[in-house]
């Protein structure tokens, strides 16, 4: 019985140290536009909309934009999807994605509009395109 | 200003609650004559509670918009669910249908908890008068300063749902009923009772189980039908912090039953009951306080009652650490016997395990934006952070749930389990090459599918044994593994070879995906509750022609744009169709369209056009009429070096949203046009159409587009399966549920007649086991 208590208990440790080890592999900070330029792997970044910058390439189903933070620092955005409804409204939007040539390559954006509830909505999660996706 | 009959009631439950525990804590010290008043007062908590809830839903139905509350979440054009389902949309109202659930359950802990309803109503008591104290402090009772509003500010679109009226409910009465396992459990560590509470919190802690469990699905399914990024889960916050609580109950509920026939393994269930009960605590200071507030979908206010939960949630952990530590050691614990490693007792020990792990390991991720503020930068983990870790944790949980059924208490010989298992295996081994057939192909899906279907066959011949027997009510825990073998199958083959094509449909143009032609006929528009939807013809590769609707629409209160899939099930697999975006399609057009921002000058062709100001005229709207003017003043600055001050006009009609401008000359162009397209005040920007300024009039043609629709097209093989094999698990459940729920009114009514007789000195170790030491089949 004994036998059966310690290789639960070492079953439990392996499965978080696996979890930890996955943990780390797998955690996007939220970097500031300098530090994502320097990280590899996927971070976030987060600033608002400069309205005038944005793009939006029907062939090529791609959506470019540029974020500015508080301190007027600004990051070219690319999204392979379709366009966020209410994208122009956008308080702030977070960018999920790896930094490369120059620009963040988003998988995802959470776009965040004002809204007047608490709760669901304020905010909407966008995933791009997978890449085997076809258009 | 607040509505002082429902602050009343709040407090009269503060006071009740607090004197009923007190005088519980006087009974406890030996005034049993204090008994009876222990429990009036308790019943004067809930009747208070029960009030409170009853006021606000009088306020919400009277649509009493000078109450904060009901003008936060409802509003006058609400059906009577929604508006009922408005009590839980805020925090307060939530808050309160806990507490809700809590003080009715409470009536009947107070009666089964025996000689040891003191200590047991004590704890219980605690568990929610800090919620009740948070409702005081954050009252949903708040009446706005004048003047009253017409109407409120409505409910979220997105929640008018009828899967969404009753989640919430449900969700909360697992919430609540996870208190009487917890109570049981400090009064059994306090008053060293160590085997009674056992048979009297199994009920309740299934009915967490069967209740939570219930309510993720509905969650789930919600999801999956509304939202149209083509899942049911998200691994989001809000969803994690309720599937934790659920994972931890379902080991809590093996622990249960493991030492409810064993009469060992104790310590377990102790810290199991706490450690369920503190995962509902946090996850409710993770989803409330606005520590996530940057990550996640859904938003997080902080109210200001941070300081409180922390405080609830820090009591009740150290008063459980402290008391597990203060008793460990007079614990009873059996001494050393020879059960083998392949027995019932040490399958369940490595399920509970696998259950704590994996609720650990979710919770690790869901905290990282926590942990990782306490290091510098707050961070997130990816969806594959919890896709990687459930994954092993599934084969492992199957694999148990299929070896459990012909293994019993004191262990088996593997020769003889081999012997019981081979009909399973062939099944599940058949069923495996089906799924290769049919194009299954990664290795770690087929395995964990032959798992799976293991798991189901093994345990449907346990069932079906059962049931022929004549015991089939004693069965819910093998219905219940039958589900979860069904559903975890399902999960794999939805997940792995769910395949997404976006489509680009133009109106009327067929296009062909891999086995359908999807064709986009037109827009429905809405007419009443009915939404406005797009129309789209399905052929199937077989010939068969059918027609389904995704909806896209304006939410009129908000402007927000909503879509909602369209989902075609068949026996095999969901087709699922979620709209992305519509264009209406344009005519050809001739002209320049230029964005231009409030203060900053934009050249065209050499020429200057500044954006000076908008001046809004509501003369009209005074008037009644549905429309207002906008003069935009602009100045024009030919190469000539000449000022022209412009007016443009343009009309805004509320009714229809739409604009109407007038055209005007440009000055210093011969044949210049120019006019408002549209103006955006919050951006202080306005679009202008220029016609006639291009030396190359190429540049003022815009081609036509055609009306088209995108679409996201995902086949979903067997997702029937995940919800069927869900129903079949809460089925299971029920069934224990029920048996559960009868033993315990038996050995309550037991212990009545014998006048509460206190319990036994525990023996180390068990007492000889009877019947259930053999393997049940």
């Amino acid at each position: 019985m004994k036998k059966g208590y310690w290789i639960a208990a070492a079953l439990t440790l392996a499965f978080i140290g696996f979890g930890l080890t996955a943990f780390q592999k797998t955690l996007t900070p939220y970097l500031s536009f300098d530090e994502a330029k320097k990280a590899r792997g996927v971070v976030q970044v987060m600033g608002g909309l400069d309205k005038a910058s944005d793009r939006y390439d029907e062939s090529r189903g791609e959506l470019s934009f540029e974020l500015i933070d508080p301190s007027g620092r600004r990051m070219p955005v690319v999204y392979r999807g379709i366009k966020p409804a209410n994208f122009k409204d956008a308080i702030s939007i977070v960018a999920i994605g790896r930094y490369r040539e120059g620009r963040i390559d988003a998988e995802k954006l959470l776009v965040k509009c004002p809204s007047k509830y608490q709760g669901a909505e304020v905010e909407k999660a966008y995933a791009a395109a997978p890449p085997g996706m076809k258009s | 200003m607040y509505f002082w009959p429902g602050v009343a009631a709040l407090w009269g439950a503060l006071f009740a609650g607090l004197a009923s525990a007190v005088t519980y804590f006087r009974v406890d010290r030996g005034r049993k004559d204090l008994l009876p008043l222990a429990r009036t007062t308790y019943n004067a908590f809930t009747i208070c509670v029960v009030a409170a809830a009853a006021i606000l839903m009088t306020l919400l139905l009277q649509h009493r918009f000078d109450v904060a509350y009901v003008n936060s979440y409802s509003s006058l054009d609400l059906p009577l669910h929604f508006l009922i389902s408005t009590f839980w949309a805020g925090q307060e109202g939530s808050f309160l249908l806990w507490c809700f659930w809590g003080s009715l359950i409470g009536l009947f802990v107070w009666r089964s908890a025996k000689e040891q309803e003191a200590p047991v109503m004590m704890v219980y008591l605690a568990t929610f008068l800090g919620i009740v104290a948070i409702l005081c402090k954050q009252s949903p009772f708040r009446i706005l300063p004048p003047p009253v509003p017409a109407d409120g500010v409505g409910l979220n679109p997105l929640l008018q749902d009828p899967w969404m009226v009753i989640h919430p409910p449900v969700m909360f009465i697992g919430f609540a009923s996870l208190s009487v396992p917890f109570s049981f459990a400090i009064a059994a560590l306090w008053k060293k009772r160590w085997d009674g509470w056992i048979a009297r919190a199994i009920p309740w802690a299934l009915l967490t189980f069967l209740t939570l469990g219930t309510a993720i699905l509905m969650g789930g399914y919600w999801a999956y039908k509304t939202l149209g990024w083509g899942g049911y889960w998200g691994w989001d916050p809000v969803e994690n912090t309720s599937l934790v609580p659920w994972l931890f109950t379902a080991a809590l509920v093996h622990g249960m039953f493991l030492q409810r026939s064993r009469k060992r393994h104790r310590k377990i269930n102790l810290i199991l009951a706490c450690t369920a009960y503190a995962t509902i605590l946090y996850g409710t200071f993770l989803t409330r306080s606005g520590v996530l507030a940057d990550f996640s979908v859904h938003s997080f206010i902080d109210l200001g009652i941070t300081g409180w939960l922390v405080g609830i949630l820090a009591g009740f952990v150290l008063l459980s650490v402290a008391l597990l530590a203060w008793r460990w050691r007079v614990i009873p614990v059996a001494e050393e016997d020879e059960t083998p490693l392949l027995s019932r007792s040490v399958l369940f020990i490595l399920g509970i395990a696998v259950f704590c792990a994996l609720g650990a390991v979710i919770l690790l991720g869901t905290s990282a934006p926590l942990l990782t503020r306490i290091s510098g930068t707050p961070s997130q983990v990816q969806t594959a952070f919890y896709e990687k870790t459930t994954m092993p944790a599934g084969f492992l949980l199957v694999l148990l749930a299929g070896l459990v059924p012909f293994v019993s208490w004191k262990g088996e010989s593997p020769g003889a389990l081999a012997k019981s298992a081979r009909r399973s295996l062939a099944v599940a081994a058949a069923l495996t090459l089906l799924s290769l057939a049919l194009g299954a192909r990664k290795p770690d899906t087929l395995a964990l599918l032959l798992l799976a279907f293991f798991a189901a066959d093994m345990n449907l011949r346990a069932v079906l044994r059962k049931a022929r027997n004549g015991k089939f009510a004693g069965a819910g825990g093998y219905l219940a593994h039958v589900g979860v073998g069904i559903m975890l199958a399902g999960i794999v083959v939805s997940g792995a070879y769910a395949r997404s094509q976006r489509l680009n449909l133009q109106v009327n143009v067929p296009k062909k995906t891999g086995e359908e032609t999807l064709t986009f006929l037109r827009v429905v528009p809405g007419s009443g509750a009915r939404k406005q939807a797009m129309e789209v013809k399905v052929e199937t590769a077989r010939g068969k022609t059918f027609y389904v609707y995704p909806k896209m629409y304006v939410n009129s209160r908000t402007g927000q744009l909503m879509a909602n899939p369209a989902i075609r099930s068949s026996a095999t697999m969901d087709l699922y169709i979620a709209p992305q975006q519509y264009d209406p399609g344009q005519p050809q057009i001739i002209g320049r369209d230029v964005r231009l921002m409030k203060g900053t000058t934009t050249e065209v062709e050499g020429t200057g056009f500044t954006f000076r100001d908008f001046n809004a005229d509501r003369a009209a709207m005074m008037r009644g009429e549905q429309k207002i003017l906008v003069l935009t003043d602009m100045t024009i600055t030919p190469p000539d070096g000449s000022r022209h001050d412009v007016t443009l006009r343009y009309v805004f009609h509320l009714d229809t949203r739409e604009g109407e401008a007038e055209e005007a000359a440009i000055p210093g162009f011969p044949n210049g046009r120019m006019r408002v397209l549209a103006v955006s005040p919050n951006d202080g920007a306005v679009v202008v159409r220029l016609v006639g300024v291009s030396k190359n009039p190429a540049d003022e043609f815009q081609a036509a587009t055609v009306e088209s629709l995108a679409v996201d097209v995902t086949r979903k093989p067997l997702i029937g399966m995940v919800w069927g094999g869900f129903y079949v698990m809460m089925a299971g459940g029920l069934l224990a549920f029920v048996k559960r729920s009868r033993e315990a009114r038996r050995a309550i009514l037991a212990e009545s007649t014998e006048r509460a007789r206190p319990e036994p000195a525990v023996p180390a170790t068990g007492p000889a086991l009877p019947a259930h030491t053999r393997s049940p089949l």
